[in-house]
């Protein structure tokens, strides 16, 4: 498997990780949350549109993000994406099963360092 | 403010989605990039520069419409899971395609079930006929060691399986290089059993005292018989009982051991019980008590000094095979033992070869058997094939879920899965189905056992096919599940992921199934070529049987019953057993329902019949020819009206024939013309190899009829009054004017009457009697399988004509609405539907027909009566496979013709 692919793989798992997270305290639209992602990771992960949405309709199908439209007065309406229960109780175990993973991955790395 | 809307429709062109939809992800998406534009000319860039990087961002390696395919279409997805994509992981990788697969199937109940079934039926008929084939010919003898035991046989005259005592010993004295032991057994000799008021048939092998030694097992209560036991004539009068008879007909008395009994009216003390299963000499043979040697005298017949006696040729011979003694030492040991005893006594033991083989599981033959091998292969085969027409109905349903799910795959290969990975799951898949088929099979195979196994022989001898479950059988039914999940998974696994991957992630949903067309139709026109194979197998086996029932059996078996007399297990002597015979015929043929009755030595094909070497006179064998012999009878008068054998020619068996007057014989067509061709042979005179002092004078000719089997050709046949040759025990043969079975207890109550004491054991209808496996026991056996084998074949063949062709038919309902939309009439749909089914039909024909010519070559020697090419069978299961498989497909065509035009051009 080929980095890029790799980088694929491991971008599909955790963006799961990484939205869920985002729309967690409060509703938020698509391009807020890649700006957030951008920007709390100092631009090391980048989210472009046609990775983003995919990924937003995905979750919102399997119920666990519900998305819907707001209008507010001399806006253009705009889709805000909020955390379903169901998507809670995921978030909760994928918090668990990233750390898990990061950790195991940090003491082979941390390893191979010293 | 540039637009990106059209853009943004162009990359979500090819997903097809409803408009509302598309109208509301473009919205969406385009105000993104709105954002995205004003960040960017907020960070300092030209407005042509974030034009450019905005829509580069829309038309990235079409990732959104690659990413909105999998969610928009949603199909199954496998799951991803950190750290076990490596191929390397390959245990996870199993892991995970197991558990995979296993929601594929839970998620297509109809699928799985349907697919599970067929498997189970294909792979239950090979368990079923395995499990036979096992009991017969592969499970060894229930003995340690069971490749030590082998067992010996001798050419020449006086040769055969068969030994005397005293052969047994002068062979076991000079082979002990050879043997660590040698045991003799007289194998299945019929005694009654008394004990408190309550007598029964057993069945006995008398044996020498180290025969128990030779298994190699211990008893299930009690002692075994000593080897000091046995060596003398009607001394050590013990009994050692089998466990199944113990448990049956004894209660599984605990107390037995010491308990005294009568056999055949002589005091016995009972000394043990054997193991259960205990079969040392045949698998096939259920021996229900066990005597020292010696004791062979209860019959009532054998002299006392029958141990003394060379030419008494009595004992099956059972040694263990020293470790590491080759065949050729064998061989060279046993040649000069032949030599010796043969020059020694060149009368009673003129042997020219004695040889020892592996005694085979099925018990003591005078070859090693080789036809029953055969049989089993051509079984084992047909069954193979029924397996394979099921693997191919499940490749079919698989390829067809496989076009559906190419655009799964195709999104996985772009994603970089490698093609051996996907195959790997695809076959998991298919393998987790057989395994299902194959638990389904086991039990299906079980319940088919069941019903083999109580398959009755008709036969007076315990004989019982033990057809347990054992290791062989599930490793046959494990290993045949495993092979139909690759058969079945494995070239719909190879296309599912070979092709064009871009064509099928852009291309219609039309074009993505058409290459998996080919392979279905090749599939399934194999299919109906296989069954048919297995209709004209099944149709020419079936022929013969009816062929047989038919055949002239040159006797009447309608309204005779058979009663087996054996006075001498009830304790008679000789002459007391004569009387009591005498007594019974006499008060027989008074009883109203009879039309006439007599008494036999032997029943035709009962297994046990009689042959002698002749001499006649006037007719000098040549001396390199052997001496001619003939089947012979002994009868009562009445046997011919009796058995309803026509009188051609003189005299039939009389009351005039005594003891003291002349000795006579009535012969058979075959012997008149064998040994008296063109003459009147009434008058002639022949006698006895041995008896040449006795001559028997000809006064009577019958028809030929069937004695021995079925199917070979009539040989030489003579008959000779009981009142000049006695001998015991016999069997007593009504015709009766009313239904025979009606007459059945009466006549039983009447010798009850006569000698409570003695065990009858029941009576047969001479109908029924036919049924032995020296009759038709076999041919119903094969003709059952076969056809059962066949229709099962008939089923997946319809099943799989009718599949493949609705299939074709809904594959081509966008053109069938638009050839009636342009005026097509439904005959003309009808037709093109309907001749998609005859290219599958006719080929398979001809394959099938081909294949038929084959197999049938093989089982020429189980046809009787019909040749392996009748073309009757051959063109009327041709003709009948034809009309039902292109029924199979008329109903789809026809339902092609149905299809509405407006809704067929809205589809896709």
């Amino acid at each position: 498997m080929d980095s890029r692919i790799l980088d694929r793989e491991l971008k599909k798992g955790s963006a799961e990780l990484l939205i869920l997270s985002l729309v967690e305290a409060r509703p938020r639209h698509g391009y807020e949350i890649s700006k957030l992602i951008e920007q709390r990771s100092d631009g090391a992960v980048r989210f472009h549109v046609a990775s983003l949405y995919p990924l937003l309709y995905r979750l919102e199908k399997r119920s666990w993000i519900l998305g819907r439209w707001v209008e507010k007065s001399g806006q253009r309406r705009r889709r805000y994406y909020r955390l379903t229960a169901e998507g809670r109780k995921v978030l909760a175990s994928q918090r668990k099963g990233w750390q898990v993973f990061a950790a195991a991955i940090n003491r082979i790395a941390g390893v191979e360092h010293a | 403010m540039p637009e990106w809307k059209q853009e943004i429709i162009e990359q979500l062109a090819s997903l097809k989605l409803a408009p509302t939809r598309e109208a509301e992800i473009v919205e969406e998406v385009s105000q993104h990039i709105d954002d995205r534009y004003r960040e960017l000319i907020t960070g300092g860039a030209t407005e042509e520069e974030s034009r450019r990087i905005a829509l580069e961002e829309i038309s990235e390696e079409k990732l959104l419409a690659k990413g909105l395919e999998r969610v928009e279409h949603q199909e199954p997805q496998e799951p991803v899971v950190f750290g076990a994509r490596e191929k390397t992981y390959i245990l996870a990788g199993l892991w995970q395609d197991t558990r995979y697969g296993a929601r594929i199937l839970a998620r297509n109940p109809a699928f799985t079930v349907v697919a599970a079934v067929t498997l189970a039926l294909g792979i239950g008929l090979n368990t079923a006929i395995f499990s036979m084939v096992n009991a017969i010919l592969l499970r060894p003898l229930p003995v340690s060691h069971p490749e030590q035991i082998y067992t010996l046989s001798a050419s020449g005259k006086a040769g055969g399986n068969t030994f005397s005592y005293l052969d047994l010993e002068d062979i076991r004295n000079q082979t002990t290089s050879l043997f660590s032991d040698m045991a003799g057994v007289q194998i299945l000799s019929t005694t009654g059993l008394s004990m408190a008021g309550q007598s029964e048939r057993m069945w006995t092998d008398f044996v020498t005292g180290n025969f128990f030694a030779l298994p190699g097992v211990r008893p299930a209560l009690g002692r075994f018989i000593l080897p000091s036991e046995g060596q003398v004539a009607g001394a050590d009068p013990v009994l050692v009982l089998n466990y199944a008879f113990w448990k049956a007909h004894l209660g599984a008395d605990r107390d037995i051991v010491g308990k005294k009994a009568l056999v055949n009216g002589r005091p016995v003390t009972i000394v043990g019980v054997a193991p259960e299963g205990f079969r040392p000499v045949s698998t096939l043979i259920e021996t229900q008590g066990y005597m020292p040697l010696g004791m062979a005298v209860v019959d009532n017949q054998t002299k006392s000094d029958f141990l003394n006696e060379r030419q008494d040729k009595r004992l099956i011979l059972i040694a263990r095979l020293r470790p590491g003694v080759t065949e050729d030492k064998i061989r060279s040991v046993l040649d000069v033992v032949a030599k010796r005893l043969a020059a020694e006594y060149p009368k009673a033991d003129d042997w020219k070869v004695l040889k020892a083989f592996p005694l085979p599981p099925t018990g003591p033959t005078d070859e090693p058997p080789q036809g029953l091998g055969v049989v089993g292969a051509l079984f084992l085969t047909l069954a193979a094939v029924v397996l394979i027409l099921a693997c191919v109905n499940v490749a079919n349903i698989l390829l067809v879920r496989a076009s559906v799910r190419r655009g799964e795959i195709a999104i996985r290969i772009a994603l970089g899965a490698q093609r051996g990975r996907i195959i790997g799951q695809l076959l998991t898949e298919s393998l987790l189905l057989a395994l299902l088929g194959g638990v389904g099979g086991l039990v299906v195979g079980l319940a088919g056992s069941r019903v083999l196994s109580s398959l009755s022989f008709h036969m007076d001898i315990p004989i019982t096919l033990d057809l347990h479950l054992d290791w062989r059988v599930f490793g046959y039914a494990l290993a045949l599940a495993l092979v139909s999940g690759v058969i079945a998974g494995i070239a719909p696994a190879w296309r599912a992921t070979s092709g064009d991957w871009n064509e099928v992630l852009h291309g219609s949903g039309r074009t993505t199934t058409a290459g998996g067309h080919g392979l279905r139709k090749g599939l399934v026109i194999a299919q109906v070529g296989g069954s048919l194979m297995l209709l004209i197998v099944a149709g020419l086996f079936v022929r013969t049987l009816v062929h047989l029932q038919k055949s002239d059996l040159g006797f009447d078996p309608q309204h005779v019953l058979n009663i087996p007399l054996n006075p001498g297990l009830a304790g008679y002597s000789e002459t007391q057993s004569y009387e009591f015979v005498d007594s019974v015929l006499e008060r027989v043929r008074a009883l109203p329902g009879i039309e006439s009755a007599s008494v036999a030595a032997t029943v035709p094909l009962g297994g046990n019949n009689q042959g002698a070497s002749i001499e006649v006179e006037g007719l000098a064998s040549p001396p390199q020819q052997q001496t001619p012999s003939a089947g012979y009878n002994i009868v009562f008068p009445a046997y011919f009206e009796t058995m309803g054998i026509r009188l051609l020619h003189g005299r039939g068996i009389d009351a005039t024939d005594k003891p003291n007057s002349g000795r006579v014989a009535v012969i058979n067509q075959a012997m008149a013309e064998r040994f008296w061709p063109g003459k009147d042979p009434i008058g002639k005179r022949f006698s006895l190899e041995g008896d040449l002092n006795h001559p028997l004078e000809v006064v009577g000719v019958v028809r030929n009829s069937r004695t021995s089997d079925l199917s070979s050709p009539e040989g030489p046949f003579y008959y000779i009054p009981f009142a000049q040759q006695r001998v015991l025990p016999v069997t007593l043969q009504v015709r009766t004017f009313g239904k025979p079975e009606a007459m059945g207890p009466g006549v039983i109550g009447l010798i009850r009457s006569l000698a409570p004491t003695m065990p009858v054991a029941g009576a047969q209808t001479m109908t029924d009697a036919l049924n032995t496996p020296n009759g038709l026991w076999f041919f119903q056996l094969g003709a059952g399988l076969a056809a059962a084998m066949g229709i099962l074949g008939l089923v997946l063949a319809i099943i799989g004509v009718y599949g493949v062709v609705s299939y074709m038919a809904t594959q081509r309902t966008h053109e069938i609405g638009i050839r009636l939309a342009l005026g097509a009439r439904p005959g003309q749909i009808l037709g093109m539907i309907f001749r998609q089914g005859v290219r599958i039909v006719v080929p398979g024909t001809v394959i099938g027909v081909l294949a038929a010519f084959a197999i049938a070559r093989l089982m020429g020697s189980f046809l009787v009566g019909v040749t392996t090419t009748d073309p009757l069978t051959f063109a009327s299961v041709s003709v009948l496979l034809t009309l039902v498989a292109l029924t199979a497909s008329y109903i789809p065509a026809r339902r092609a013709t149905k299809v509405d035009p407006i809704v067929a051009l809205r589809h896709e």
